[in-house]
């Protein structure tokens, strides 16, 4: 089997950097799922294409914008009106989409080499990502598995929150070592470390 | 210990020392302490230079409202002016110099403007532009003439010139309610709105939380205001739901309750912690607003109340009871209302000489008077000072009888010996953001005071700021505002703190100015006197706006927080109206000077996001001159050593030519459309047919705007009977992207199809020439790359090193060439195996230079010749203007100005003279250096072509097509390039294209 390379190349430099003082603020890393997938449904199939997702994926995605889930390693949620991001460990999920998913349903395109997955964990993740984002990642306003996209000046976005204190962000791959560098200088005030 | 500072009391932590210095001169404070207060500690009194006159001036308030004590500090190569001694904490190491003084600000030479008198009054400077005649000097010249010694006679700091490398970040909060000023009333709202786990950010602009606490000596449920402030403080920092925010200035009220904040992290650090911003900008969009931002105390205008030494009452009091510093050893008071009263007491307290109280009202409140005997000080009811003496410090002033309700000074003059003059012309609500949401503030005759006005957005006001003068109604107010603000509609569910303080009389008497002769000042930070305002007003600028721009009142870094209702109590006065006929300006942000470092953040470096290519790194190796492509990076040439641009890349297009290159192709924008109706969708997007391309081909296409014009160009593969891959310039990726969603989602929305960029899913590597076939066969698997089964836009699927790619049979560069696609992530492996595959053809990787060539000769179109100004036909594109179907575009193409025969056409140039052609130069019909003719276009892209053997380009002339064969001139006056061109067909290279289709 192929190995993708990752984008970040030289940038990318395991260990830990920052102010430690008070200990590791955020751990920042490239998580390299094998699939990650955009499905759309036309209108009025929202509710068909979210059966499909759940009958291959097994995740049950909430009805509502930005509604998401995250589990056993895997991901969805909802990225703009009648589309979802999907993301799982193994590779080949936008050929299984395709057999549930039928032209009339709505679309299904493979992202795995187009989309950067980094994630992002720690006491101060929220912190960090508020330095960029103009989004409310409390907890209330940015539950458990639910997503979002958004944009960063030229960095286009899509945040999952996949447990209490770690976001999963997806940008594309031609900007994520630009990216990484960035989350990485954001972080050095409250400590980081990379892996 | 200095004379000057009390052996306790307030928040400076005595037994830490802090070494720093002021004009070179070593000084020594403690932990806590502003520069203001530890300069003031060793005796200090001359803190600057005024704007104008270059009168001495020392501090006058002990905030943000500070319009004398600027000075400049330098850190490192970095120096930063205009900052308020008062607002500057004190660090080790750290270094301020003096502003707006030559040589010294002892002696200053510049001072001599004090007796230029009515010379340089308000608005000299018009009068003088239109100048008096001086010899040749009249008019403009005049002023010309005037102008460089005015200029470095007056201002301010001088800003420095080295790059700031000073970090900045900025940051976006959410919260149920931002409370505004962390004073009694600010706390108090914080903690109500908090109780029921409301998110709450409380901003204040100085270090320590707690406002007038800090210093008003009053006593808080049995324990010292400040005690009770600071546990408070320490209460709400311990509130998960809480997030205090000191040394942060909240500067603008925006639409939809946003405000922005500056935060001043480390400012007061010798060094800000790793990765720590000096600045940080905050966003906050709060549901709910409390403003409790207390209110400013006023001057009272009279001559001579400019000399160092006259300061506000409150910021005397507050040096006193916050710093533990005596701003001086005999201290007056010259007030028209009771606080003066309550600071004549806390000085007493605080170890001051309090020698007398003068007060314009010939009556007083009887809390006042009790403060005034525990003061012990002579009160002196009915009077005025009616002059300040002294020159670098004040001396004492001169007190006559004063009629309030006339202004009218009688008596014989009293001297009194005092080194302190503490005046309080009552105080002003600090309504400056809830001007900004929006509402014009309501004069209060009670307070003589601007008051809040009424809400136009979800804010609540408390404290001071509402006009609340006690400390008990602002604790009150605070509770209250932080309930509602939260939602929380049980009043009172927790005890209000008991306090006990002066009851005193909260109005002040309506006495701003006393009427005397000497220069007595309004504005202090612009030089603005109260003679300035009336002459404004002699000369007819009577309106507040024409007042402020005559004058230049209320104007400069303090923004007219001691000046604005001075100045309108003059100008009313002189109207003979009330104030609030005669107006007050609206405030607009920043409330305070705000960095622009901070507005910038990290807009800077790693801001401007470098897009990279699968294959980047390999090209970087590989000594590949790397330019910007908008975001992207591509090789520009790949250089052997001591070969020049040109070598490079003429060596690497005849290798296509004659062999085998290779191009990275990925930047290409590559779009998905997808569904039912994709080719329908293709059909109105492009002017020529998608519907009936078959599964397992491209076409190339062209697109216009709606308007006509040209869009942008590219091939579009059909992978599937309802799956089509989009391709188009690097440049209009993301523009072509918005055009699409556009249609679909307002245009029509009844077409089912999908459009998602895949731009980056995608790696591809452009193999071109007449040995491209043959690397391809070399490395392909999986399917054969013969003419049968890969004709001329044709496409595969197959394997290159395991990995699975897609080839298109496509040619940009007009010989046999092939685009191969595969996962980006596989992208380097590809390229890597097409290489190794290439190498007994020689195969040539080729940069954009080369690629510009190669597509030169063919002439083919790009974004140079697709310049939102070209249609299909100019650039030789009509045949692909279907005339079975409408278009985008097509409504409008054949406009008569799109098909006039005087429109640029594309055609193609040769250098007569043997010498390269020049980018953007003219194209001249007849004409030399010495005589321009009349343009007739101009060109768009140039080479050297290995082809042709000669300088060559494109070029946009008019009715280009029938000058074929014609010569004509360049003309590039910029760049000194004149010279004879033959105008041909655009297509230099294999016309009929068999090259490409071999």
């Amino acid at each position: 089997m192929v190995e993708q390379l990752s984008p970040l190349g030289p940038v990318w430099k395991p260990g830990s950097y920052g102010n430690l003082s008070r200990g590791v603020g955020v751990t920042i890393s490239e998580i390299r799922p094998g699939s990650i997938v955009e499905a759309a449904a036309w209108h009025g199939s929202e509710k068909k294409l979210i059966a499909a997702i759940a009958k291959v994926t097994g995740l049950k995605l909430p009805d509502g914008a930005g509604g998401g889930v995250f589990k056993n390693g895997k991901g969805a949620f909802g990225i703009a009106p009648t589309r979802f991001l999907l993301v799982d460990q193994a590779e080949g999920l936008a050929e299984r989409l395709l057999t549930v998913v039928p032209v009339d349903m709505g679309s299904v395109v493979d992202l795995s080499h187009g989309r950067t997955a980094i994630r992002i964990s720690g006491p101060k993740a929220e912190w960090v990502l508020s330095k960029f984002f103009a989004i409310d990642f409390s907890e209330t306003a940015f539950p458990l598995g639910s997503g979002k996209a958004t944009v960063y000046h030229d960095f286009f976005t899509q945040i999952q929150r996949t447990a209490p204190q770690a976001f999963d962000l997806y940008v594309f791959r031609s900007f994520a070592r630009s990216f990484w560098q960035l989350l990485c200088h954001g972080a050095e005030d409250v400590g980081y470390e990379v892996f | 210990m200095s004379p000057r500072r009390s052996s306790a009391g307030g928040r400076v932590d005595r037994t830490r020392t802090i070494r720093f210095t002021f004009d070179g001169r070593s000084f020594t404070g403690h932990a806590g302490d502003t520069l203001a207060s530890a300069l003031l500690a060793n005796g200090m009194t001359l803190f600057g230079r005024s704007f104008k006159y270059h009168r001495p001036r020392g501090v006058m308030t002990a905030g943000i409202d500070e319009p004398n004590a600027l000075v400049t500090l330098l850190k490192g190569d970095i120096r930063e002016p205009n900052i308020p001694v008062t607002e500057i904490e004190i660090y080790d190491g750290l270094n301020a110099v003096s502003q707006n003084r030559s040589p010294s600000l002892a002696f200053d030479v510049g001072a001599i403007n004090q007796y230029a008198g009515k010379l340089i009054s308000a608005g000299f400077y018009y009068k003088t532009f239109m100048g008096p005649v001086i010899g040749p000097l009249k008019g403009t010249r005049f002023w010309m003439f005037c102008e460089r010694f005015i200029r470095r006679a007056a201002g301010l700091g001088h800003a420095g010139t080295t790059a700031d490398t000073a970090r900045y970040e900025r940051m976006n909060a959410f919260c149920d309610v931002l409370v505004v000023g962390g004073g009694p009333a600010g706390l108090m709202a914080a903690k109500a709105a908090a109780s029921d786990g409301a998110r709450v950010i409380v901003a204040d602009l100085e270090a320590a939380f707690g406002g007038t606490a800090k210093w008003s000596g009053d006593v808080i449920d049995g324990k010292p205001a400040s005690e009770w402030a600071a546990e408070l403080a320490d209460e709400l920092a311990g509130m998960e739901n809480v997030r205090l925010l000191p040394r942060t200035t909240v500067w603008g009220y925006y639409d939809g309750n946003t405000l922005a904040a500056l935060e001043r992290v480390s400012d007061h650090k010798a060094n800000p912690e790793s990765g720590e911003p000096r600045h940080r900008h905050w966003t906050i969009r709060a549901k709910t607003v409390v403003l409790a931002t207390g209110g400013f105390e006023r001057p009272l205008i009279f001559p001579g109340n400019d000399i160092p030494g006259v300061m506000l009452a409150g910021a005397v009091e507050r040096f006193a009871g916050e710093y533990g510093v005596l701003p001086g050893e005999r201290i007056a008071l010259f007030t028209n209302n009771d606080s003066a009263y309550a600071a004549a007491a806390n000085l007493k307290r605080a170890g001051a000489m309090v020698v007398a109280i003068i007060d314009v009202r010939p009556e007083i409140s009887a809390a006042a008077r009790e403060l005034a005997s525990k003061a012990g000080a002579e009160v002196r009811l009915g009077q005025a000072v009616v002059a300040a003496e002294g020159g670098k410090a004040l001396t004492g002033v001169k007190v006559r009888n004063f009629e309030a309700a006339t202004g009218m000074i009688s008596g014989d003059p009293a001297s009194l010996a005092v080194d302190c003059l503490a005046v309080s012309g009552g105080w002003s609500p600090a309504v400056h953001l809830a001007s900004q949401a929006g509402g014009k503030p309501e004069w209060d005759e009670a307070l003589q005071a601007f008051l809040p006005p009424k809400p136009t957005q979800k804010w609540i006001g408390a404290g001071a700021f509402t006009g609340a003068a006690t400390t008990a109604s602002a604790i009150a107010d605070g509770q209250r505002a932080g309930l509602k603000a939260a939602g929380i509609l049980a009043q009172g569910k927790e005890k209000l703190p008991s306090v006990s303080e002066p009851a005193l009389d909260p109005s002040p008497a309506p006495v701003l100015e006393v009427r005397a002769h000497g220069k007595a000042f309004v504005d202090f930070q612009h030089d603005v006197t109260a003679d300035d305002v009336r002459l404004a007003h002699q000369e007819g600028f009577i309106s507040v706006e024409h007042l402020k721009r005559y004058t230049t009142l209320g104007m400069a870094t303090d923004q007219g927080k001691t000046s604005n209702v001075p100045g309108l109590a003059i100008m009313a006065d002189a109207r003979g109206l009330s104030i609030p006929q005669v107006g007050t300006t609206r405030f607009r942000p920043p409330f305070s000077a705000v960095s622009l470092g901070s507005v910038a953040g990290e807009r800077v470096g790693h801001i401007r996001p470098d897009r990279l290519t699968p294959m980047h790194d390999w090209h970087v190796e590989q000594g590949a001159r790397m330019y910007a492509a908008g975001l992207w990076y591509r090789p520009m040439i790949y250089g052997a050593p001591g070969e020049t641009v040109e070598q490079a890349y003429v060596r690497e297009a005849k290798a296509v030519r004659e062999s085998v290159g290779i191009v990275d192709v990925s930047t290409l924008g590559k779009i998905a459309v997808q569904g039912p109706d994709a080719a329908e969708f293709l059909d109105r997007v492009y002017t020529n047919l998608f519907s009936t391309l078959p599964v397992g081909k491209a076409r190339y296409g062209l697109m216009l705007r709606e308007d006509g014009l040209a869009m942008d160009d590219g091939t579009t593969w059909r992978l599937g009977e309802n799956d089509f891959l989009m391709t188009t310039t690097t440049a209009n990726a993301g523009k072509v992207m918005q055009h699409l969603e556009y249609f679909l989602d307002v245009v029509w929305p009844e077409l089912k199809v999908h459009v998602t960029s895949v731009s980056d899913q995608w790696a591809g590597a452009a193999v071109a020439g007449p040995k491209s076939r043959d690397v391809l066969a070399a490395c392909v698997t999986g399917t054969k790359v013969d003419n049968e089964t890969l004709p001329f836009m044709g496409i595969v699927h197959g394997e290159i090193d395991g990995v699975p790619v897609m080839i298109c049979r496509l040619s940009f560069s007009g010989e046999m060439a092939f685009e191969v696609y595969c996962g980006a992530g596989y992208g380097l492996q590809v390229w890597e195996a097409l290489i190794e595959a290439g190498k007994p053809f020689n195969i040539v990787p080729y940069g954009l230079e080369a690629l510009g060539t190669l597509r030169i000769e063919k002439g083919h179109v790009t974004g140079a010749e697709i310049d939102g100004r070209t249609t299909a036909r100019d650039l030789h594109l009509g045949w692909l203007l279907s005339k079975k179907k409408p278009f985008i575009g097509s409504a409008m193409m054949d406009r008569e100005g799109f098909v006039a025969p005087t429109r640029l056409q594309l055609v193609g140039l040769v250098s007569l003279d043997g010498r390269p052609l020049t980018g953007g130069a003219h194209i001249v019909e007849n004409g030399s250096a010495e005589q321009l003719g009349q343009s007739i276009g101009h060109i768009t892209a140039t080479c050297y072509s290995p082809a042709l053997g000669k300088y060559i380009g494109l070029a946009l002339v008019r009715d280009g097509k029938s000058r074929h064969g014609k010569r004509a001139v360049i003309s590039d006056p910029l760049r000194d390039r004149f010279g004879p061109v033959e105008i041909v067909n655009h297509i230099f290279f294999d016309p009929d294209g068999s090259r490409m289709h071999g």
